[in-house]
């Protein structure tokens, strides 16, 4: 089941077993330059507020209502990126798609798990996800773009928009074989990188209240390879959130109150000295790029494809404020937050 | 000695002079005043401050209300009165409430907007265990997509 607790997705399997738990959070981020040069990971700057869809029946599209799950509120060419945290080290095998395409393999959306290619990530081993996974260590970030105007990743490889924002689905491992992962290693309370961090800081066409991720800008990040196999993970047992994503009118619209916050600027994260992250996975293999992912314009790109001028934002990195994380060894844990 | 006698005839006439007719269902707020009264002499143990005269001054009533209002004679004051209470000596509004036979108006208004379902909820629950109690929490419901 999946409950909404201080705007995270908080997915159980209680039935299953008590350490059966995770989270999904969105956080806002810088967004970085579109400029086909890569950076590292930029900090989270908070939690995006969510919502019970149920919560606004007579505000939002019928659609909406269909499909269930949570809203919150975007700016245009806002960046985002989604942390997966856990309490207890239970696996999970998590699916991601925007606009029903997969983040992940670029393949159109499945209600199972496939191997081959991979189209999930395994967490705890994978803290995070910024972006469309492009390249082997390489992804382009998650960009909030109006619905109908071609920017999408759905409306570049369907042609329609018909769904936009964003679509979890997770499924635990099964229980026996988490038994089995018990026995092999002693239980530890805490993963990789925990919830360390990145967190310094404390429309129109088809369906015109909608927003959709584009491909931006291109990142330093690593999609982990499932180092248990296809076998492990129970497919009766899945939990499934629609996730939608509204602009700063339509949010008040909706809700009647304006988003909490504003996007951040090149210019205040570099004055507020916030720290920029670098993160490879150590012994874990990564995955290689979605070739379908890579052949996607991205936002800059398409807007110059369309007779427009791209405006990127000037981001120096400061190479004193990157933080390496890495972890000691396959096992090492650093300390996360309870919850 | 003829006293002995007229002992059981005092005692019953004590008993009763100081019964005084109550409005309502007593056996859903009995346990309330004296509850309070020893939650409260508890902490004017320690301070002073929790004497009857000035918890009445503070909540704003009469000492010699809420003297009977711990001895049980009269009902429990109104909800405000008790929200007052919780705060000042520190309990949980709702516990307070409910040992005074009463909802809350924010419950209540729960409740108005949904009864049927709400009923069935309440109904559903009334042996499950605590932590059963406390797990249960609204879903994100998923649809079709």
């Amino acid at each position: 089941m999946i409950e909404l607790k201080n705007d995270q997705l908080l997915v159980s399997f209680p039935e299953l077993h008590r350490d059966a738990r995770c989270t999904v959070s969105f956080l806002r981020t810088l967004r970085i330059p579109d400029d086909n040069r890569t950076y590292p990971l930029p900090a989270g700057l908070g939690r995006f507020p969510l919502h019970h869809v149920d919560d606004f029946t007579n505000n939002v599209p019928s659609e909406w209502l269909e499909h269930g799950g949570v809203l919150f509120p975007m700016y245009q060419s806002e960046a985002m990126w989604i942390h997966f945290g856990r309490s207890s080290g239970y696996p999970f095998a998590v699916k991601v798609a925007a606009g029903r395409v997969n983040a992940v393999s670029g393949r159109d959306w499945t209600s199972g798990l496939e191997g081959s290619p991979q189209n999930y990530m395994v967490i705890p081993a994978q803290p995070w996800l910024d972006g469309f996974s492009v390249q082997k260590g390489l992804i382009r970030q998650f960009v909030a773009m109006p619905l109908g105007e071609g920017f999408t990743a759905e409306e570049q490889l369907t042609g329609k928009a018909s769904h936009g924002g964003l679509q979890i689905q997770v499924f635990p491992m099964r229980s026996e074989c988490y038994q089995e992962l018990l026995k092999r290693r002693a239980p530890r309370r805490d993963d990789l990188f925990g919830s360390l961090g990145r967190t310094p800081l404390g429309v129109l066409g088809i369906n015109s209240e909608s927003m959709g991720l584009a491909p931006g800008g291109l990142m330093r990040q690593e999609i982990y390879q499932d180092p248990h196999g296809l076998d492990v993970w129970d497919p009766s047992r899945t939990a499934r959130c629609f996730v939608h994503l509204v602009n700063s009118a339509v949010y008040r619209q909706i809700t009647g109150c304006a988003p909490p916050t504003e996007p951040v600027t090149a210019d205040h994260y570099r004055k507020a000295g916030i720290p920029w992250f670098e993160c490879y996975g150590g012994d874990a293999s990564a995955l290689e790029g979605a070739p379908r992912l890579a052949e996607l314009d991205s936002v800059a790109a398409r807007t110059i494809k369309k007779g427009g001028k791209s405006i990127e934002p000037v981001v120096i990195v400061d190479e004193a404020k990157i933080v390496k994380l890495r972890p000691r060894s396959t096992g090492a844990v650093r300390e996360g937050s309870a919850w | 000695m003829p006293w002995l006698d007229q002992r059981p005839y005092f005692v019953y006439c004590v008993v009763h002079m100081t019964r005084k007719p109550r409005k309502d269902n007593p056996s859903s707020w009995t346990g309330f005043g004296p509850y309070l009264r020893s939650i409260r002499e508890d902490k004017a143990v320690h301070d002073r401050a929790f004497s009857l005269r000035q918890v009445a001054g503070r909540i704003e009533v009469e000492p010699a209300y809420l003297s009977k209002v711990e001895r049980g004679e009269v009902a429990p004051p109104s909800e405000a009165k008790i929200r007052a209470l919780a705060t000042d000596l520190a309990q949980d509004p709702d516990v307070l409430l409910a040992m005074a036979g009463k909802v809350s108006a924010e419950l209540r208004e729960i409740i108005r907007r949904r009864p049927k379902e709400f009923g069935e909820l309440i109904r559903q629950l009334r042996d499950a265990p605590d932590h059963a109690i406390l797990r249960i929490a609204r879903q994100v419901r998923d649809g079709e997509w």
